[in-house]
Parts: structure tokens; sequence; C-alpha cells
């Protein structure tokens, strides 16, 4: 038989109970928070690029009043998207501006960071020429560049290499039509961007 | 509370903290980063590496596609430069500054982030198709019905906001947060 408690001693005997309620709650909110980008069914990468196959784009529709791609779409850039998964590779891109409509790339994580973007105007005559990478890829390529044997195995001079924090994302591309009319114009300029698994240094 | 009955209360007491603390967090705009120039607010970090854990849930949740530092920057305005929300039912006039940038967008949404259905099934105005007047100033009439010159449809649902997207900002609009970077004005006329 315990001993009937007075409710000071119950208030105090709850003080625990409350700050482990506390503490629980703030660290499930943090919890749910840094994980909710990638788990999102709305996310962009769930929603634009989780079953496409890695390497392959994809030519979004246009924006339009009862189009299902993302929110705030601008109805005036017609939009290609690419998974990448660098397990399978390096990721190369490769895009032309045609000197009228405003071209960009950028590059994001699964949970919808972006880590590297430019435009047409950043790039040596408005031409991308991007490799996705790891850490490890980076280095296997450097090394593989200092061995005698695999001399003219540079990279070329217009390429930009990324080296990305994480192996898996997926990459967008955005030609902007300057009016409306002109979004087929735009969209023929995204259909030339190009994305592609390359295979790993040796 | 008496020893380890206590354990199920506690339970349920850091569950429903912790979902009602988070579904609070992430209602409505990202809560830090935030720059505004009259009307308008944009959070610049969305679209570099920078972006904080809550800005990244957000976007994640609103499905958004922000852009990137190297695209642009977007600008979204949810209040005339009154303070009143925007209402359909009224005519508004958009002009003065326009962003230091190569292209820029302009688009009327509903509240959900969807484009808003018109009779015209126009839904944008850019930079480059503007009528402007000899200085090369411009008005945007943002209005339900027909307007002559720059006339942005506004479709009949009450509420509404605008985004203006601006491509490719010059380095002095970039630097220093926007500092001295124009866009326009928004001033309310007639309401219906």
């Amino acid at each position: 038989m315990s001993p009937r408690l007075s409710p000071l001693d119950r208030a105090i005997g709850a003080i625990p109970w409350l700050l482990a309620a506390l503490l629980g709650a703030i660290a499930l909110h943090l919890l749910a928070v840094l994980a909710l980008p990638a788990l999102s069914p709305n996310g962009a990468f769930r929603k634009l690029a989780l079953h496409l196959p890695a390497g392959e784009k994809d030519l979004l529709a246009r924006a339009t009043t009862g189009a299902d791609g993302p929110t705030f779409s601008d109805p005036f850039a017609a939009l290609a998207v690419c998974r990448f998964d660098l397990s399978q590779g390096p990721l190369r891109l490769r895009a032309a501006a045609d000197g009228d409509h405003p071209v960009s790339i950028s590059v994001r994580l699964t949970d919808g960071t972006i880590v590297y973007s430019a435009n047409d105007r950043q790039t040596p005559h408005g031409r991308f020429n991007v490799l996705v990478v790891t850490q490890a890829q980076a280095d296997a390529q450097d090394a593989a560049q200092d061995n005698p044997d695999q001399a003219g195995a540079g990279a070329a001079d217009d390429e930009l290499r990324l080296v990305s924090p994480r192996p898996r994302g997926f990459v967008v591309f955005r030609a902007l039509a300057l009016r409306e009319g002109d979004y087929d114009a735009a969209a023929a300029t995204r259909d030339g961007f190009q994305c592609s698994v390359e295979k790993p240094a040796p | 509370m008496n020893g380890w009955r206590a354990l199920p209360v506690a339970a349920i007491a850091t569950l429903a903290l912790g979902l009602t603390a988070t579904l609070a967090a992430l209602q409505g705009d990202p809560p830090f980063g935030d720059v505004q120039i009259g009307a308008w607010r944009s959070w610049p970090r969305l679209g570099d590496s920078d972006i904080d854990p809550y800005a990244r849930a957000i976007v994640a949740v609103d499905g958004i596609l922000p852009l990137g530092a190297g695209e642009g920057v977007a600008f979204m305005a949810k209040t005339d430069d009154s303070g009143a929300a925007l209402d359909a039912r009224c005519d508004y006039r958009l002009s003065g500054g326009a962003p230091s940038a190569r292209f820029w967008t302009l688009s009327a949404y509903d509240v959900d982030g969807r484009l808003r259905p018109n009779p015209a099934n126009r839904y944008g105005l850019t930079s480059a198709a503007l009528l402007r007047d000899s200085d090369g100033g411009f008005a945007i009439e943002a209005a339900r019905e027909a307007r002559p010159g720059n006339w942005l449809p506004l479709g009949d649902r009450s509420r509404f906001i605008l985004v203006l997207r601006a491509y490719q900002l010059t380095s002095s609009a970039v630097a220093g947060a926007f500092e001295g970077l124009a866009l326009p004005a928004i001033v309310r006329g007639a309401c219906s």
C-alpha cells in the first residue's frame, strides 16, 4: 500500500515528466523539419524526378491553371528535369542558349537544396558543359590526369566540374519565352538540353 | 504524477506538442531571411545552399521549385502598397521601378499557387512585351476586365498573389541584399 501523496508532492513528481515531454517534443519537431524536405510528396524531387531513370531528361508541361506541376510556376518558363545518381557514374550536362531566350541550369539535391545555378550570360558563349561528380570521382579523375599513361584524357576547356555534396538529386533546365506566343521557340531551346551518365574514371 | 503510469501521458504530450509545433512552423512564409521592397517580399536564400531548414521544409511542403541564385529572384506580393490584401474585385496599377535584370515576368496566382483562370487565357506579362512610354516607363493594369495597354487578367476569384520574377539580376542588384533595387509600386484603384 503506497503512501498518499499531497498535491505538492504530485506536482513536483510531474516536473521530470513535463521536461521529458518538452524535450521530446523539441526533438520530434526538429526531426520532422529536417526529414520533411526529402519525404514530402509535394517536394520537387519526389514530384518531378523520383521515377525518372538517372541521366534521362523529362520535358515538363507548361504551367497553366490546371497544371499539376510545382506551385507558383512561371508560365513563360519551359522546363526540363533530369535525375542523377552519381553512384552510377558522373552526370554530364550540356546546353546552349540561342541568343534570344534566357537560359539557366540549376543542380538540386533530393531535399531541394540548390548546390549550383548559372545562366547563359555566365558561361562561355552561352554554352553549358557541366560534369557533376562526387568527391571520390573528382579525386579519381585528378589521379588519372596525373598518370602519364592517361595523357589526353583531360577535361575540355569549357568544362565546369561540380562536386556534389551528395550523390542523388536532380537538375532543372529553364528556357524563357520573351512574350506570349514565344513559348514554342523557348521550348525548342529547352528540348536541346542534354544530360547523360558517364563512365566513372578507371 | 505517479511513477511509470505517467509514461503514456508524457508520450502523447510529446507527440501532440511536437507535431503541433511543426505544423505551426510550416504554415505561411519562411520565417527567416526575407527582403522587403515596398509590397514585395523575397527570400533570396531559397536559391542557394545556405537555405535554412525551415525554409527548405516549407518549400517542399508547398511544392515550390524556387529559382537558383544564378537564375534570378522571385518577389511575391500579397498586399498593395497600402498594406491591404490583394482582391480581384479591385483594379490595381503597377508602375514605377523595374528590377535591374535581363528579363522579368509578372503573373497572378491563387493563394494555393496556381495560375488563375481567366477568359483571355493570359497568365502573365513579360518585360520584353510591355508597352512603354518614350522614357521607357510603363504601367500595368491588373484587373478582371480587359484594359487597353499592359493588362494583367486577374480572373474572378477574390484573393490573389502577384509574383514578379527577375531573371539574371545585374551584379549591383545581387550585392547587398538588393540594396537600391526598384520594383513597381502596387496602387489600388476602383473596387466593384
